[in-house]
Order: C-alpha cells, then sequence, then structure tokens
C-alpha cells in the first residue's frame, strides 16, 4: 500500500472512530436505555461472544445470496445475448424487466414460501436469482444494444458478418456494462437473501436471527447481527469490485 | 517462367481508384419525406491521387463517401473500386477508412486494434502482430503497442485509426473529417503526417473536410460540392508540388484557398458551415 492511499483512508477512519466515540460516550452519559440503542462496546461483545453463531447464519444468508447471484447474473446475462437474436424474446422480456424495477417484487417470496418444504431454502435462493436476473438483464441488453456507431460502420467496412460484429463488438461492449451490473447487484442480492428471511421459512439466517434477538430483547446481539450483515454486504460489494478490475482495468474508470 | 493471362478489362493502365457514373442517392424514395441526398455524381479519382471534398453541411459530401463504400447502395448509376464493384470492393478490402471519431475499441490495446481487420480477414497471429508494429513505425507510435486508446491524445488516437485503415494495404483510403475534432496545431501535424504516410503507401485518398486550407494543403484535386441536391459544383486542381511547411506561407496556395471559397460561394455554400482556418 502506497503512503498516498494511507493518507486517503484517514480521514474516512478518524470519522469512523470518533463517532463510536461519540456515540459510546452519548449513550453512557445519557443513561440511554439498551433497547433504545446499546452502547457500540457492547455490541462488539456479543458479536465476539456469539461468533460462532453469528458465522454459522452469516453463512447461511450469504450462500443463499451467493447461489441466486450466481444463477441470476448468469441467466440474465445469456437471456439478454439470446433477446439480442430474438426480437421476440426482447419484446417479451423487456417491459417485465422494467415494470420489475418499479414493483416490490420481494413479497413473491411469501409465494415461492408456499410453493416449497417448509426447510427449504430454494424461495430465498429463487427471490435473490429473481431480483438480480432482471437488473443484469436490462444493463446487459444496453450494452448489446448500445455500440459506437463508427465501430459498427467500420465493422461492416471489413466486411464482418453480423456473428463476427457480436463477437468483436457487441458482447465485449457489453462486458463492462455486465460490470457495472455487477456492482450493483452483488449487495442488493445480500439485501434480498437477508428480507427474505422475514417472510418466513428456515429462521437460521442472519435476519432470522435479528428478529429473534429482537424479540427476545437482547437487543446488543440483535445489534451484532446488524453488524455481520453489513460486513457481508460490503464483502460482495468489494468481490464484485474485485473481479472488475481484476477482468476489466480499462472501462470502468471511464464509465463510472 | 511462362506469360501469365491478364484477364480482360484490366488491360493496360491501372483502373481508376474510384469511378463514380450517375451516382445518385435518395433516401425514402417515394415517400413524402423523400430526400434528394446526391443528384447523380460523376468523379474519377485517379491510383495515389488525394481528392477532398468540400462543402455545406447537407451536401451529401459524407454520403458520397459512404456510397464508395458501399456502406449505402446508390439509388441509380454506378461506382467501380479499382474496376470491381463497390461491394465486392468492400469484402475484398480494397478501401480502408477512418472517421471523425477515431473508433478505436477501448477494451484492445493499440497494436490488438490495428489488428482487428486483419484478425477479420483471417490473417494468422504472427503475421498479423508483425504488420501492426510496422504499421505503428509508419504513425511513429512504436511505443504505444501495448497501451490503451484512452491513454493517447486525440492526434495518436487517430494517427491509430489510420495505420488501422492502412493495415491490410488498400489501395484506398477513405476519410470523414479525420482531423475534425483535434486542435489546430495537432491538425496542421496530422495534414503533414497524412502527406507523408500517402507517400510511404502510394495510396489514394478521399478526404472529406470542411476546411479549405486543409483541402487546399492537402489535395491534387478538390471538389467542392453544394446542397439541395448534393452536387459537385467544381473540381479545382491544386499545383503545388510537394507539401512541406513552407506550403501554408506559399502565395500559390493562398491563390488556391481564395478559388475554393469563390467556388463554394458561387454554389450558394457562402459560409454555410466553412471554416476559414
Amino acid at each position: 500500500m502506497t503512503r498516498q492511499r494511507i493518507l486517503a483512508m484517514f480521514w474516512p477512519v478518524l470519522f469512523g472512530a470518533v463517532f463510536l466515540g461519540l456515540w459510546e460516550t452519548f449513550v453512557v452519559t445519557r443513561d440511554i436505555k439498551p433497547y433504545l440503542l446499546p452502547k457500540p462496546s457492547a455490541i462488539w461483545g456479543q458479536f465476539h461472544g456469539n461468533f460462532t453463531l453469528i458465522r454459522n447464519s452469516t453463512r447461511v444468508t450469504a450462500t443463499n445470496a451467493f447461489i441466486g447471484l450466481f444463477l441470476g447474473v448468469a441467466g440474465g446475462a445469456l437471456v439478454a445475448l439470446v433477446a439480442n437474436r430474438f426480437r421476440l424474446l426482447r419484446e417479451l422480456v423487456m417491459p417485465l424487466a422494467i415494470s420489475v424495477a418499479a414493483v416490490p417484487i420481494i413479497v413473491l417470496v411469501a409465494i415461492f414460501n408456499n410453493l416449497f418444504s417448509i426447510t427449504s431454502e430454494v424461495p430465498r435462493r429463487l427471490m435473490v436469482t429473481l431480483i438480480v436476473f432482471f437488473v443484469v438483464f436490462l444493463n446487459v441488453s444496453k450494452g448489446l444494444t448500445q455500440s459506437d456507431p463508427t465501430q459498427l460502420e467500420l465493422m461492416r467496412s471489413y466486411g464482418a458478418s453480423q456473428s463476427t460484429i457480436i463477437r468483436k463488438v457487441r458482447v465485449p461492449n457489453a462486458l463492462a456494462y455486465l460490470f457495472i451490473a455487477l456492482r450493483q447487484v452483488a449487495p442488493l442480492a445480500v439485501v434480498t437473501a437477508f428480507v427474505s428471511e422475514y417472510f418466513g421459512g428456515t429462521q437460521d439466517g442472519l435476519g432470522a436471527r435479528i428478529t429473534q434477538s429482537i424479540a427476545s430483547s437482547r437487543d446488543a446481539a440483535g445489534w451484532a447481527y446488524v453488524l455481520a450483515a453489513c460486513i457481508l454486504g460490503l464483502v460482495f460489494f468489494g468481490v464484485a469490485i474485485a473481479i472488475e478490475c481484476a477482468a476489466a482495468p480499462r472501462r470502468s474508470r471511464q464509465l463510472s | 517462367m511462362t506469360e501469365i493471362a491478364v484477364p480482360t478489362g484490366q488491360v493496360g493502365a491501372a483502373a481508376a481508384a474510384v469511378e463514380a457514373r450517375g451516382a445518385a442517392m435518395t433516401f425514402n424514395a417515394g415517400r413524402p419525406n423523400e430526400v434528394i441526398a446526391l443528384a447523380p455524381i460523376d468523379l474519377t479519382v485517379a491510383p495515389g491521387e488525394l481528392v477532398s471534398l468540400i462543402g455545406p453541411s447537407g451536401c451529401g459530401k459524407s454520403t458520397l463517401l459512404r456510397l464508395i463504400a458501399n456502406l449505402l447502395e446508390p439509388t441509380d448509376g454506378s461506382l467501380l473500386i479499382n474496376g470491381k464493384p463497390a461491394s465486392q470492393a468492400r469484402l475484398d478490402g480494397d478501401y480502408g477508412m477512418a472517421f471523425q471519431q477515431a473508433g478505436l475499441f477501448d477494451w484492445r490495446t493499440v497494436s490488438r486494434n490495428i489488428e482487428l481487420p486483419l484478425e477479420i480477414k483471417g490473417w494468422d497471429r504472427t503475421r498479423r502482430r508483425a504488420r501492426a508494429l510496422e504499421m505503428l513505425e509508419l504513425v511513429r507510435l512504436c511505443d504505444f503497442a501495448d497501451h490503451h486508446p484512452w491513454e493517447l491524445s486525440g492526434g495518436m488516437q487517430q494517427r491509430v485509426a489510420i495505420a488501422r485503415a492502412l493495415s491490410f494495404e488498400p489501395k484506398l483510403l477513405l476519410m470523414d473529417e479525420p482531423f475534425g475534432a483535434l486542435d489546430e496545431m495537432t491538425r496542421e501535424h496530422m495534414q503533414t503526417e497524412l502527406g507523408r504516410i500517402r507517400a510511404a503507401t502510394g495510396a489514394a485518398v478521399i478526404f472529406v473536410t470542411h476546411s479549405i486550407p486543409e483541402a487546399v494543403f492537402l489535395s491534387d484535386r478538390v471538389a467542392v460540392m453544394s446542397a439541395r441536391p448534393g452536387r459537385i459544383e467544381a473540381v479545382i486542381d491544386v499545383a503545388l508540388g510537394e507539401r512541406t511547411e513552407l506550403t501554408r506561407g506559399d502565395p500559390l496556395f493562398f491563390k488556391h484557398v481564395t478559388e475554393v471559397r469563390e467556388a463554394l460561394r458561387a454554389g450558394h455554400g457562402v459560409g454555410g458551415g466553412m471554416e476559414d482556418r
């Protein structure tokens, strides 16, 4: 790590430390009840004390998020590629994909829960897949159609076939959009997996543990699970960015 | 060695780089929004010759270039490129193209950008790479083979685009305002470079531009076009000999600039998008 990067991190870290310090002082001096707001030190204590349980719950939610994310990204990219060639499919899926963005489709998980056995993780994975699918589909479709007109004219001047144009121009162009989508859907997958747990089914994920802890007045423990959920979301986001940097160091800087 | 049979039709002098006979273009023919973009055009460009197309916006100069490139089909008349129909010439790689936007592929290095047309034409990897390096030498960008396009300045990107257009050694280079987006200093430098590259490759060039001095500096002949419908108003021979930086101060250079400007005025192209720089 260079000196410059350490300096860049200095202010955010200082801000975080000061924030936690003020929080702790505020709770202690004003004698705030733990069910309203627990102390950071108490939350950390719970996080440390229940680490195995937290780790296991995190693993459940993370697995659901990851499987859904993987299927959604693969499916979304694939269907976008096929829909780019077949107009009928595009006209079927596109309006659906656009309207999904405006509808809280996460409630569908309640219906999925009825379709599968009570111990099944499938409804939550399906929910994540669905949400990720449409975001990826929209972005990749955009990348496939929005190629530089100059590049397309050049390809025609070389006498390139349609399939060559797709391979050499449209797909590489869409790849940049895929990475932008990935950055967006990676944390979204965690949120979806997490929130899906509130709609019933097996109660062993992070979302379910938070509800249980709060319901049994173990507030600091509830916050410890929240902390774990935050870390999980950040890890997914970080990995998405790392993949983007490794695979496409060029475009990301220009498009974002 | 026995004598090689020469197919009839190519006997004698080499075929013209471009031969347009009554080539015309009407968009939306027969519909209410019909536009006659080009009235029948006759134009012959000799091998190795540089002809500029200059005229106000909407005079069809870019349309004419696209007809020659077979990116558009003429609605009337015929076009021969190196003695072949334009569609055949396109598939045979008889011409290279460069546009105002360099149109480089961000995900490819400079060298792999130049290799792209060669890839499509089925060249193998070693031959492609060797040619790309040759072309980079031609445009004096050897040190940038493995850089990505965004690391290059506008003028350098445009040089890569020209190298790419010439990579498969076409006898004809079609350029649509390739220096239009560059600053004045870079633009003059690129004009000199184009002269040098042309001398090295012997390619004929059709050069679309908005700039009168640019047209005069580069061309053997300047075709002055006018709009509604697009047509060639006058063709002006430029007799300046070999171009150097001194050419820009040559009284004869200014005489030709005036000549082109007056031809543009005569064609009612007064001021219409012309640049005096």
